[in-house]
């Protein structure tokens, strides 16, 4: 991680020495940046401008708004409806529906397919992100054919969460980086649940007692909206133990 | 006059949102988008920009149509629209407080144009916007003047009052973006050619002020009461980007 964090505005001038340049790999561009030719970049968002010099990689980082898909992201949708050979698949409210064919799980063939009914909940990666078509997902790994974790949610609940929360909850050590311990404590509690990330603001978790659900739940979504430091997380998690047992 | 004024991200189920409150006006912007646009209003290369403009009584009328109707174009300008084709950007304007002169006996009367309004209507739009994460292209700020006609000549007067916007010849409201282009331009009352490049003038150096180091000593003397929204708006948004983004 690069401990300098500048601020940007859309429009803003980038400085020079902030553009990471590599001998071979190409430049990344991520969210947040437009290329406008022949050799200017420019932000295109509000935020943090973060440079990776390791993967010669630039981008703008923001924790609120809408989910824009983006390929190769891990994503939580819920089915709206099945068509012939895809579903139907809603990623964020009121945005046109990303498509799942029928056979993008594992070991699917025209007999043997997942049946999911509306209202069902699909983890999946993004395929295809193009802003003139709608977006694609799958459930399978393209290249080995194995799942890897994707497919069908069964049983569980969903909640919504801030695209800057999902983004800590996907991070390997959010507990050092990201002071984020909520899911810890309440594991070290010893409360059994299993949790599912969506980088578009979806959280899902599954527990044998729906109490314990409810409480997973709100306790993430309370640290979002409060943005709970790690101390204010721990009380927070007391309480809900004890309201519990 | 009070120095400008906002919160970001309030209201909990819009995409983005911003209070912004300057020169008597408390404006709320709520910001939703990119949604998906109706079937007869979708536009196969573009985002459509929606502006909804509220007042702080009763329903929109003409007048709000028309503050509507300067405002689209200006934000069309500003947004990457063609980024988001089949899609919708929905702002909508609350007027939350006016000072007390601009509602009261207009209303009554009839519906007029109220210029002294658009930079706070903008700005706040800005800032949801902003909070909303949508690509813009550049940032832009507005601001209004009114020429007033006394014995000791003509005086310009920037972000002016509600009183003084009556006793004035005439109203001009600019918008400029940060790279300096025009991007407003409306004007009320009866003025000559070299008022309004006088006009012109002062609202670039008030609207582009400290965009470029250097220039200060030049860029003193207009109005120092007028804050470069700006550089208010980058401190608010850097402070709100720095608070959740606390992890970088």
């Amino acid at each position: 991680m690069s401990s300098e964090t500048i601020f940007v505005l859309p429009g803003d001038r980038i400085d020079a020495s902030l553009i990471p340049s590599h001998e071979k790999k190409p430049l990344r561009l991520g969210p947040g940046l437009r290329h406008v030719p022949p050799s200017d970049l420019v932000p295109t968002l509000a935020g943090q401008l973060v440079t990776d010099r390791q993967k010669n990689a630039i981008r703008v980082e923001t924790a609120n708004g809408r989910y824009i898909p983006r390929v190769g992201e891990l994503v939580i949708g819920t089915v709206n409806k099945s068509a012939q050979e895809v579903y139907f698949v809603s990623l964020s409210d009121y945005t046109a529906p990303a498509l799942l064919p029928q056979l993008s799980f594992e070991s699917a063939t025209k007999k043997t397919r997942p049946i999911l009914l509306p209202g069902a909940l699909v983890y999946a990666r993004v395929t295809l992100a193009n802003k003139h078509m709608d977006a694609e997902l799958e459930c399978v790994s393209a290249s080995t054919g194995k799942a890897d974790g994707l497919g069908p949610l069964v049983g569980g609940m969903l909640f919504t969460i801030s695209l800057g929360m999902a983004r800590l909850l996907m991070m390997p050590k959010k507990a050092q980086q990201g002071r984020l311990v909520v899911l810890d404590e309440l594991a070290d509690a010893g409360v059994q649940f299993e949790t599912a990330t969506g980088r578009n603001g979806r959280l899902w978790v599954d527990s044998d007692s729906t109490k314990a659900i409810i409480a997973v739940g709100r306790a993430v979504q309370e640290t979002d909206e409060k943005s709970l430091g790690v101390d204010e997380q721990r009380r927070l998690v007391k309480r809900l133990i004890k309201e519990l047992s | 006059m009070a120095p400008p004024a906002a919160e970001l991200s309030h209201l909990p189920k819009a995409d983005g949102s911003a209070n912004f409150s300057f020169g008597g006006y408390t404006i709320t912007a709520a910001v939703n988008g990119p949604v998906e646009a109706q079937r007869r209003d979708e536009n196969p290369f573009e985002a459509l920009v929606d502006v909804n403009v509220r007042p702080a009584a009763g329903v929109g009328g003409t007048a709000e149509r028309q503050l509507e109707a300067i405002l689209q174009p200006a934000l069309r300008h500003l947004i990457a629209i063609r980024n988001f084709p089949r899609c919708v950007v929905q702002v909508t304007l609350q007027v939350m407080e006016a000072p007390e002169n601009a509602y009261v006996n207009s209303k009554v009367m009839q519906p007029r144009l109220n210029l002294g309004i658009i930079p706070s209507l903008l700005h706040a739009a800005m800032l949801g916007l902003l909070t909303a994460a949508i690509p813009l292209n550049t940032v832009a700020s507005a601001t209004c003047l009114a020429i007033t006609n006394a014995t000791a000549g003509t005086t310009i007067k920037v972000d002016p009052s509600p009183t003084e916007i009556d006793q004035a010849t005439s109203v001009h409201v600019l918008g400029f973006t940060a790279g300096r282009d025009l991007l407003i331009a409306e004007s009320e009352g009866s003025f000559t050619a070299e008022e309004w490049d006088r006009v012109l003038q002062t609202a670039e150096n008030v609207c582009c002020r400290g965009q470029e180091t250097g220039n200060d000593a030049e860029m003193g003397g207009y109005g120092a009461e007028s804050e470069n929204v700006l550089q208010f708006m980058r401190s608010v948004l850097e402070a709100k980007a720095a608070e959740s983004l606390h992890w970088r």
